[in-house]
């Protein structure tokens, strides 16, 4: 997700898969009959999920958490990560949240649902009474507070790394600085209106979810906000039932939080969980930071009160596969990941030679490289499971007739790959052009197994390849994210949704018009007419049925133009310790969720 | 031997200043990715990148970046700020040197007591058993990666995961402050560990070296007048032991500027797995600032390793 981490280090970006399991559900409770149908469809059999698991638990105890990664940004208006959600999430309370099993957003610090007027350009939100800051801010939190930590997003200082992708249609974002921006209308204490220029209500509504939204009192942030850069994460107050331990002056850092070593998370006083969803059994979380994978994995499987709050590597998830089968949760919804053809130029301009590309792929193959059906479905469209319009776009199968031959063999059809070889006018059925293909992937595992199998392919074609391997954050850095480098393939990027939106899925990475000189994450250059019309006919749709078979349709057409080879839907799993009844975020890569999660 | 001091330390001044020139250009000129671009989310608006650019002081030009940068080094010794946790690179190294220290000074001991009693040992008996034996474990425990041993280690012996549960494990660490015996017990396996390859490396130097010396023509007049075996190996193993002395002030050096692999493995946070964790988030100031602490305590190692030639070896005299 967001995480700039997880970008460069998992080859995608963002996490918060919110979205329907299947489509138009409108309960969040894992009893709907449409959750337990696309339960099964994307579950792993055998293993604890954040759709199946009871959300009850017993009060009390302290949680051990392992990290090896430390986190990025505590603060609610710059936090993007997926490892960085869980504290976000039980210290912070946006206007939305998402149960864990759900990934439909729930009133968090909002009275009720979000009222988008009938023209899409007015969203507004009433506020719970009742909710107060930590200490030492103490008191209860207004609309203001609100409007404060959705415009210090705008200050450079802050930056955060959203609000212009999601909110940019609020009246005035663009010339925010960090003071009132002209769309945010606060007219009491319990209320927040948001005007837009743009018919974008559906799009800014879901985007309430995000932790920009839950309030910062600025009184008392100020002071650190106007630090170059802004410093308030270390002196943050909390809304949520828990709050990172601090001093009597509200300081965090060395305290609740030492970068690089641990995070403690004790009970909120201010808290009153009548205003909240969440029941808050632990007591305190205490989070040690640092050591490595095949370490912490075994002090998970082996120890208790214990969880482990990271992608497990393969080497763990074989030996929990093998031993600690019922202590490893297995999340769907981790991204997709593909193959980027450069449409713009080489030759994959061709769609032929793309379609080739797609029929050629053994993506049964990949799979297995990336731990198999337990991890992992092989990919047929680019909208995944748990996204809504997934199950529009085709589902597990994908599109499907004559027109999408490409796509009916997952692991592999040379014949069907000749065939469009010679409607690309290469009628020995083999690409004979002189020009070498450069192909540029992750040199770590199983990235660089992912390159090796898809620069085969492409020898098997016919194309000469030159195939460098790169540490991750360099292939995109200065390779895949810049497109005068004219990279002819990439051979593994992905993405993650930041909420339950396709839109936040297909938008930047395959719109013409989000095409960047650096930090591009359209890999493909995908520029086609028709494509961007309907993404910005999609884009105002209102209505997240509407939103669904509009996204899944624009899906279908990426598909058509082979626009990139999907190969891979991520499952991610997470290990907890046999006393641990560990809930994970469906929403969130499937991370625990600290507000759920309880000691047996 | 003042004067020669101050020179070697004026030296060690301008070398450390042509380091950090050099890790500016490695991390602010040859990058591998911009820091604002990282900082700015996955789908970095071009306006944010700039925005956040100012912000870190990546906007101004390279030579003035690069003259703050020294200033700021030099003259307040001043690192700069985490881009992360926006924590001074000071304080994050002040906080975690203790850490390195404490691993850094127990696995010296160990490896300079274990290396040159083998090493001794195997000298005096050569191609015996014993000497063979001794050799072939040295030889195995230079092969054996740290990483690798450490996690055999705590497989084995770690109270929480090992087979047999003999040593705490992984993440145990305490300050020696907080609980001296905790602090203890949690070092052993990484002192353990972290002195293998350096006592495997120091014995067989020492072997060879002393080998060399007791075959030497005083060393068969001391005999040959009637010198106790003991004065005579005493004698021997003073002269064999200055090429020792440099590679042990190397050693010390290095590791104190992060034994990374043990670090990490042991999940002890000390300066290593600062730098470990800063390389992976291209956090520039904290990597360039634990580089740097490295070079300065290799460049101080080894003028105490000069120094300490003059007290070992009468030869040797600096003017």
């Amino acid at each position: 997700m967001r995480s700039i981490r997880t970008i460069l280090a998992i080859a995608v970006a963002g996490s918060t898969a919110l979205a329907l399991a299947a489509c138009g559900s409108s309960s969040s409770e894992t009893t709907s009959s449409t959750k337990a149908t696309s339960a099964s469809a994307i579950s792993t059999p055998g293993y604890p999920s954040p759709t199946t698991e009871s959300l009850g638990g017993k009060r009390g105890g302290t949680l051990e958490v392992l990290q090896e990664s430390d986190f990025e940004h505590l603060d609610p208006g710059i936090t993007y990560a997926a490892l960085d959600y869980p504290v976000v999430f039980a210290t912070q309370r946006p206007l939305y949240s998402n149960k864990p099993n759900s990934t439909e957003p729930t009133p968090d610090m909002a009275a009720g649902p979000p009222e988008i007027a009938a023209n899409n350009k007015t969203v507004t939100v009433h506020i719970k009474e009742g909710i107060h800051f930590s200490p030492p801010v103490n008191r209860e939190v207004t609309s203001e507070d609100v409007a404060y930590a959705i415009e210090r997003g705008a200050n450079p200082d802050v930056a955060n790394p959203y609000l212009k992708t999601y909110f940019n249609s609020l009246e005035g974002v663009e010339q925010a600085d960090g003071g009132p921006i002209k769309g945010i209308e606060t007219p009491n204490k319990h209320e927040i209106v948001l005007h837009l220029d743009e018919p974008k209500g559906q799009l800014v509504a879901d985007a309430l979810v995000l932790p920009l939204t839950a309030a910062v009192p600025k009184e008392y942030a100020e002071k650190y906000d106007k630090n170059k850069p802004s410093n308030y994460a270390a002196y943050e107050v909390a809304t949520g039932p828990y709050m990172l331990k601090n001093d009597a002056e509200g300081k965090v850092l060395g305290i609740g939080y030492v970068p690089g070593k641990s995070a403690t998370l004790v009970r909120n006083p201010n808290w009153n969980p009548k205003t909240d969803f969440r029941p808050a059994y632990l007591n305190e979380i205490d989070i040690k930071i640092g050591g490595s994978e095949p370490v912490i994995d075994r002090q998970v499987l082996e120890g208790t009160n214990v969880v482990q709050n990271e992608p497990v590597p393969q080497s763990g998830v074989r030996l929990a596969a093998e031993h600690y089968k019922s202590q490893m949760d297995i999340s769907p919804g981790g991204g997709n990941r593909y193959v980027a053809l450069d449409n713009k130029v080489g030759p994959f301009a061709n769609i032929d030679l793309r379609k080739a590309v797609w029929a050629a792929l053994d993506r049964v193959a990949l799979n297995k490289e990336r731990g198999g059906e337990v991890v992992s479905t092989v990919a047929t469209h680019f909208i995944y499971p748990t996204i809504n319009g997934f199950e529009q776009a085709g589902g597990l199968k994908g599109p499907t007739g004559p027109q999408f031959d490409y796509n009916e063999h997952p692991e592999g059809d040379m014949a069907i790959a000749e065939k469009y070889i010679k409607l690309a006018g290469y009628p020995s059925g083999k690409y004979t052009g002189t020009q070498t293909v450069q192909v540029v992937g992750a040199s770590s595992p199983p990235e660089k197994e992912d390159a090796e199998v898809v620069n085969q392919t492409l020898k098997n074609l016919g194309f000469n390849t030159k195939l460098t391997l790169v540490e991750v954050s360099t292939m995109y850095a200065k390779y895949c994210g810049v497109p005068k480098e004219e990279i002819d393939v990439c051979p593994n990027v992905g993405w993650i949704a930041d909420f339950a939106d396709p839109q936040t899925v297909l938008d930047v990475t395959f719109a013409g018009k989000s095409i960047e000189p650096v930090g591009n994450v359209n890999y493909g250059q995908v520029d086609n007419p028709k494509i961007n019309k309907a993404i910005a006919a999609a884009e105002v749709v209102q209505g997240k049925e509407a939103r669904g078979k509009a996204w899944a349709k624009i899906d279908d057409e990426l598909v058509e133009d082979a626009a990139a080879v999907p190969f891979d839907w991520e499952k991610t799993p997470r290990l907890e310790g046999k006393d641990v009844h560990g809930v994970a975020m469906l929403w969130n890569e499937g991370a625990w969720d600290y507000s759920f999660t309880s000691l047996k | 031997m003042i004067r020669y001091i101050i020179r070697r330390l004026l030296w060690g001044v301008v070398l450390l200043i042509v380091l950090a020139v050099l890790m500016f250009i490695l991390f602010r000129v040859l990058p591998t990715a911009n820091p604002a671009l990282l900082r700015a989310g996955r789908d970095p608006q071009p306006k944010l990148v700039k925005e956040i650019e100012v912000v870190l002081g990546l906007n101004k030009s390279l030579p003035v970046q690069c003259w703050d940068y020294l200033k700021e080094i030099f003259l307040h010794f001043d690192f700069g700020y985490s881009y992360y946790s926006q924590e001074s690179v000071r304080s994050l190294i002040a906080e975690r040197l203790p850490e390195t220290l404490s691993l850094t000074v127990g696995a010296a001991v160990l490896w300079i007591v274990a290396g040159l009693s083998v090493g001794i040992v195997s000298a005096l008996r050569r191609h015996s058993f014993l000497d063979r034996a001794l050799m072939g474990g040295a030889l195995v425990a230079i092969s054996a990666p740290e990483f690798w041993l450490g996690l055999v280690f705590l497989f084995l012996f770690a109270s929480d995961i090992g087979k047999f549960k003999v040593f705490p494990g992984a993440g145990s660490y305490v300050g020696l402050t907080s609980d001296p015996w905790k602090w203890f017990t949690s070092l052993i396996m990484p002192w353990i560990v972290l002195a293998s390859g350096s006592a495997a490396v120091f014995a067989r130097l020492m072997r060879g070296s002393l080998s060399e010396t007791m075959n030497e023509d005083y060393i068969r007049t001391a005999r040959a007048k009637g010198l106790k075996e003991r004065d005579v190996v005493r004698q021997g193993v003073r002269a064999a032991i200055n090429p020792i002395v440099t590679l042990f002030g190397l050693e010390v050096g290095v590791l104190l500027g992060g034994a990374i692999l043990v670090e990490v493995v042991f999940d002890i946070p000390g300066i290593g797995e600062l730098f470990y964790k800063a390389i992976q988030t291209s956090d520039f100031p904290v990597t360039q600032g634990t580089v740097l602490l490295g070079s300065m305590f290799i460049i101080l190692a080894n003028i105490v390793v000069d120094v300490g030639y003059a007290y070992l070896d009468p030869r040797v005299r600096y003017s």
